[in-house]
């Protein structure tokens, strides 16, 4: 194994990019979950801390750390404290494997352009307005009872540099016009750039792999909390996740007897294109078009695998407390509420990748440059935001099942369809169809 | 040289947590041990170029049966009872046993993979090569585990059917 500066450099900026999506997953679909759920039942919903309720979830985090931490006494110790460890780490490394834009040749030189000028002093301004906002949260946040030095110091620090990025940003401006263009740093010009981490032969495979030990999280926290609550919310988990993993994994198989192989960069670049129907009609060559059955049980098993409603009976409030996290409190809470989103994000960057053609922009050819990559980045987060958006517009819609209908549906409709759906792609691909 | 520190750290963890899987005395902790055994055991099949050994390992081993066992353990709560040795002679013959076992086992295992190193091996395992083969090379011995599953799936339905006192009583359970 030998070391390629450039190639590692590629990998961290990757990394950096898909780490910093998913970690503000949690606080950007909270917002949107209680505004959303406000618009649905006609309420405002949080609305005082920031415009339109936006620093809410900043409030909430502080909130959550100034908490005290409980450890009930009867619990297994160390278990109880690994468990949100457990629930988190599957969340986070699933999206390694999940292709996020075109992959594009970066240029050996770049040179300066007015886009690149405007999108320099449009970083300068987003950076300044948010660190005056950091330093009014700090402020705010300072005045109340129980808030420590250090964190009133982190955030101070955070909020004079995002200030003091700003005009170091127009400096680069300056510096960049009269420069005119540069050579790319430290070797990378030339190199393609695939906007994903891992990309492995077994992609898809890994995905299930890391995403079927989501469920020691919720199983291990239940158990170890040592609350009959806990308990039945653990038990219920791991029997409803073993039962819908088996739908979500056969309804994959269409999409990957299409392409004919694992890796999900091939299944984003089969998919861009168009089916041609009739001869007049042209759709895009989406997989959601031939494999709807595929595509709808894959979608309905996803809400029964973040565990949300109508299928959230890990902790159904209204049935055992709050289920496997009843005993939590402070940041070990707030880890099982981002496992939850983050993998909620996960699951519906997944959905779009496998369905839906990832980052294809419908009726356009992408060019394999920065404008081709940037486009088809906007259209993978638009696509996934979609699937997002769904969880939040269905958890307030549909009520609870019970659980032995959830049951039923898992073996006894879902298991079939997705069966059904193999049959069809398998008569479809000879016929020259898909 | 990267390569054997992955694999001296992922060997060591895979043997630690063996070890406690046999040693601890809470069954949940130890079917918890089990699944990160069976995970290093999964990158010990990533260093050896067959990841897609590694995900099947920790898709069949890691997420399902274990949760299986796992949601058993849970479901019976089993509590340790410290029973007193009441068989001497077997517990003599079952160290005894394991013992020759693990000598035997260290034996060969030194005898062929330290003393007589291999040249390197060709082997494809991707998918297609692992499909082609089970299915043209294997189909026999393939789907007479199909049937033995079947049977073994009938076997436990048959087990668990509740056979219901009253009759003519509908049973509104989950089955």
């Amino acid at each position: 194994m030998s070391f390629d500066t450039p190639d590692i450099l590629l990998n961290l900026v990757k990394i950096g990019i898909v780490l910093s999506l998913v970690l503000s997953v949690t606080p950007v679909w909270v917002w949107v979950e209680r505004r959303g759920s406000g618009l649905i039942q006609d309420r405002p919903g949080p609305n005082r801390i920031g415009p339109l309720g936006l620093i809410q979830a900043m409030a909430d985090a502080a909130k959550f750390i100034l908490k005290e931490d409980l450890v009930p006494a009867q619990a297994h110790k160390v278990l109880y404290n690994l468990a949100p460890i457990f629930g988190l780490i599957p969340a986070v490394t699933t999206c390694a494997a999940v292709p996020f834009a075109r992959g594009f040749t970066i240029p050996e030189t770049i040179s300066y352009s007015s886009i690149i000028g405007i999108l320099l002093v449009a970083g300068a301004v987003v950076n300044f307005i948010l660190g005056v906002v950091a330093l009014r949260v700090t402020s705010h946040f300072g005045a109340m009872a129980g808030a420590t030095q250090l964190n009133q110091w982190v955030g101070k620090i955070t909020g004079f540099a995002m200030i003091a990025s700003a005009p170091l940003l127009l400096g680069i401006l300056a510096w960049f016009r009269s420069a005119g263009s540069v050579a790319m740093p430290f070797g990378i010009g030339g190199r393609f750039f695939e906007p994903i981490i891992a990309d492995t032969s077994i992609g898809i495979l890994l995905i299930f792999a890391l995403s079927s030990l989501g469920v020691y999280g919720l199983a291990t926290a239940g158990w170890a909390s040592a609350n009959k609550y806990s308990m039945i919310g653990a038990v219920r988990a791991s029997a409803q996740m073993i039962s819908y993993e088996l739908a979500l994994t056969l309804s994959t198989v269409g999409v990957l007897m299409a392409t004919g192989t694992l890796r999900l960069t091939d299944v984003v670049y089969r998919q861009s294109g168009t089916f041609v129907l009739f001869d007049t009609i042209s759709i895009p060559a989406w997989n959601m078009f031939p494999m709807i059955i595929g595509f709808i049980v894959f979608w309905v098993a996803s809400f029964a695998e973040t565990n949300r409603l109508p299928f959230d009976f890990a902790e159904a409030e209204a049935e055992i407390v709050a289920g496997y996290h009843t005993e939590y409190s402070s940041m070990k809470f707030a880890l099982f509420f981002m496992a939850e989103y983050m993998a909620m994000g996960t699951i519906s960057a997944l959905l779009a990748t496998l369905f839906l053609g990832g980052w294809d922009v419908p009726y356009w050819n992408e060019p394999a440059n920065f404008v081709g990559f940037l486009a088809s980045f906007v259209a993978f987060l638009v696509k996934t935001s979609f699937f997002l958006f769904v969880f939040v517009w269905v958890r307030w819609t549909v009520p609870r099942l019970k659980y032995d209908l959830l049951m039923k549906l898992g073996w006894k409709v879902f298991l079939p369809l997705a069966l059904l759906n193999i049959v069809i792609v398998a008569l479809l691909i000879p016929l020259g169809w898909i | 040289m990267f390569e054997y520190l992955i694999f001296f750290t992922f060997a060591a963890i895979a043997v630690i947590f063996a070890a406690i899987v046999v040693i601890h005395r809470n069954p949940v902790v130890s079917a918890l041990a089990l699944v990160v055994s069976f995970f290093s055991l999964a990158v010990m099949y990533v260093l050896l170029d067959a990841p897609f050994m590694a995900a099947l390992q920790v898709i069949v081993y890691a997420g399902a049966i274990m949760v299986l066992f796992l949601f058993v353990i849970m479901l019976l709560n089993l509590a340790h009872t410290e029973e007193p040795i009441t068989r001497p002679i077997q517990q003599f013959l079952g160290i005894t046993g394991a013992a020759g076992f693990a000598i035997t086992i260290i034996y060969y295992l030194l005898k062929a993979a330290v003393l007589h190193t291999g040249g390197p091996v060709e082997f494809v395992s991707d998918a297609r090569a692992i499909g082609v083969s089970m299915f043209e090379a294997y189909i026999f011995p393939f789907e007479a585990v199909s049937i033995l599953l079947l049977a073994a799936i009938v076997g436990a339905l048959i087990l668990s059917q509740r056979t219901s006192a009253i009759p003519g009583a509908k049973e509104n359970g989950s089955r």
